[in-house]
């Protein structure tokens, strides 16, 4: 890969494969490449490989083979400061939404940007953009453990977004979501995306990837599948 | 917002949730420094006793002969030798019979038919007025009596020597004592950090996620340690010099008053206190947090 490819990439997995004990095959010989302003779509039944995919992009798990880079960080060799670094650079909704429940969901979506030491009043004009647009703005002061799942999800959401990442992973955002509230989720994304944000999505839900230019990715028994529209970069094995 | 005041923030934030156990911590902190103090006054209030001693604590190497100047000078540099001494009196035997002529008042008639050079010279000895000289004096006089002229070395030995043990059984108890508050101390704030963070682990869970730094998550802990050992060495303190005040009143009378002059620590001793503490308190702190979350 150039020099000036590699800027343009965001996300480049080679031959990936996960094994989790006894002999279950999450993911086998996985390569992908996302460049920086993709949205792309992962899509696949459960148990195809979609959330530990998620999980090894956001360091939570390690491959047994192959090779993961983030934005120019190779996740093998990353140190454990830059791994902080980067990680404040990556929004993740996780599919167990990883909220505190005796926090509040301002205190909770306040988190992500806390950590990157933003300033107070952007902390607080954030949180209320953020909530107004997941029409959520009158429960900025509830306890999270209060809300109802779907209420939970977009506070989730909310959280990945606010300090404004460069790449953007949500798996199943819209998994416990009426249709109204899920279009609303994915307006948001697609701003976001708009703005030059990457997304990488793992969903079933076809009605969010289903509009014409949508680029997705299906996965199938831990391998990449489909992939559509056939432009996507992907790398076959052994060849670039 | 800047880190310093992200930490602070998180600080205040995890003391606000966990205050239960904290305060645990600080009445722990307090009694232990009292403790401590308490003996570590007693021991330094003996010292000072130690330090009045003034001329009571000399030794006396009477001679068989006058020394000559460079004689005086050979017995100076020997003694220097041995041990580092606060000043040495060369008593000759004129000065020797004035001294204990003038010492008989109304009965100096007694030495009438003496010769005035009947006492021998002597060396008069002023140790340092420190313990260390204390516990070698006994050494001192035996090697002083090794000297080539020495008839004998007089000084208090028995006061001496039971001066010494009072003060190496005080040193054994603020020893003890000073153990039991850095044992406390670490104990209470690792116990308390292990409870903190078992309390909050879902949250540091989160901020390792969202990318929070070694620093973001391990300097709040530091800071909480930091306050515990800040605020209970000042109450401990506080509760001692009250408890220095009521004992000052109610039970040294003027005789005592006369012997001793009881006094509390000087501001620059409390300071060390508090900050050794604080020091105690938040390294102990950072220790836990190293060893339970490995950040």
């Amino acid at each position: 890969m150039s020099g000036e490819e590699k800027k343009l990439t965001m996300i480049d997995l080679a031959r990936v494969s996960k094994t989790f004990p006894p002999d279950v095959h999450a993911l086998a010989d996985v390569s992908l490449r996302i460049r920086r302003g993709e949205m792309i779509f992962l899509t696949g039944q459960s148990g195809a490989g979609k959330t530990t995919l998620l999980r090894m992009l956001c360091g939570i798990d390690c491959p047994d083979k192959g090779y993961i880079e983030i934005a120019g960080y190779d996740l093998s060799r990353i140190s454990g400061g830059e791994m902080q670094k980067l990680r404040r650079r990556i929004g993740v909704a996780y599919q167990d939404f990883k909220l505190l429940p005796d926090k509040t969901v301002a205190q909770n979506i306040a988190y992500s940007m806390e950590v990157s030491y933003r300033s107070r009043p952007f902390i607080r004009s954030q949180t209320e953009k953020l909530l107004t647009e997941l029409h959520l703005l009158d429960k900025q002061d509830a306890l999270a453990g209060k809300l109802s799942r779907g209420e939970q999800q977009r506070v989730s959401i909310a959280r990945a977004v606010a300090n404004e990442p460069e790449l953007i992973l949500a798996d199943e955002p819209t998994g416990n979501l009426d249709t109204e509230t899920a279009l609303l989720v994915t307006q948001l994304f697609r701003s976001y995306n708009e703005q030059g944000t990457t997304l990488l999505i793992a969903t079933h839900d076809q009605a969010i990837y289903d509009f014409p230019g949508s680029k997705v990715i299906k996965i199938e028994n831990g391998r990449l599948a489909i992939q559509k529209p056939p432009t996507l970069v992907k790398k076959a094995e052994g060849k670039e | 917002m800047n880190f310093l005041l992200a930490v602070f923030s998180q600080t205040w934030r995890s003391i606000a949730e966990t205050w239960r156990t904290q305060l645990l911590s600080l009445i722990t902190i307090t009694l232990s420094v009292l403790i401590f103090t308490f003996f570590y006054l007693v021991y330094s209030n003996a010292l000072q006793v130690g330090n009045r001693l003034d001329n009571d604590l000399r030794l006396i190497v009477y001679l068989d002969e006058q020394p000559d100047a460079n004689l005086q000078q050979e017995y100076q540099h020997k003694i220097e030798k041995f041990d580092q001494v606060e000043r040495i009196e060369f008593v000759g035997k004129l000065e020797a019979y004035d001294r204990f002529k003038g010492q008989l008042d109304d009965s100096q008639d007694v030495l009438k038919d003496i010769p005035k050079d009947f006492l021998p010279p002597s060396i008069e000895i002023y140790p340092r007025r420190n313990l260390e000289s204390l516990s070698r004096i006994k050494g001192f006089s035996e090697y002083l009596e090794t000297m080539p002229g020495v008839l004998k070395v007089q000084y208090g030995r028995e006061w001496v020597e039971r001066f010494y043990s009072f003060i190496q059984l005080l040193r054994v108890v603020v020893f003890l004592s000073g153990s039991l508050l850095i044992l406390t101390t670490t104990f209470m704030i690792g116990h308390s950090i292990r409870l903190t963070v078992f309390s909050r682990k879902k949250e540091l869970e989160l901020l390792r996620l969202v990318g929070a730094s070694n620093s973001y998550i391990r300097v709040p802990f530091f800071l909480e340690g930091a306050l515990l050992g800040a605020l209970g060495s000042t109450a401990g303190i506080a509760a001692l010099y009250l408890l220095f005040r009521w004992i000052k009143t109610n039970f040294a009378g003027q005789a005592a008053q006369g012997m001793f002059s009881f006094s509390f620590f000087s501001t620059s001793s409390v300071c060390m206190i508090i900050v050794l503490s604080i020091l105690l308190c938040a390294g102990g702190s950072f220790v836990s947090i190293r060893k339970i979350l490995s950040v």
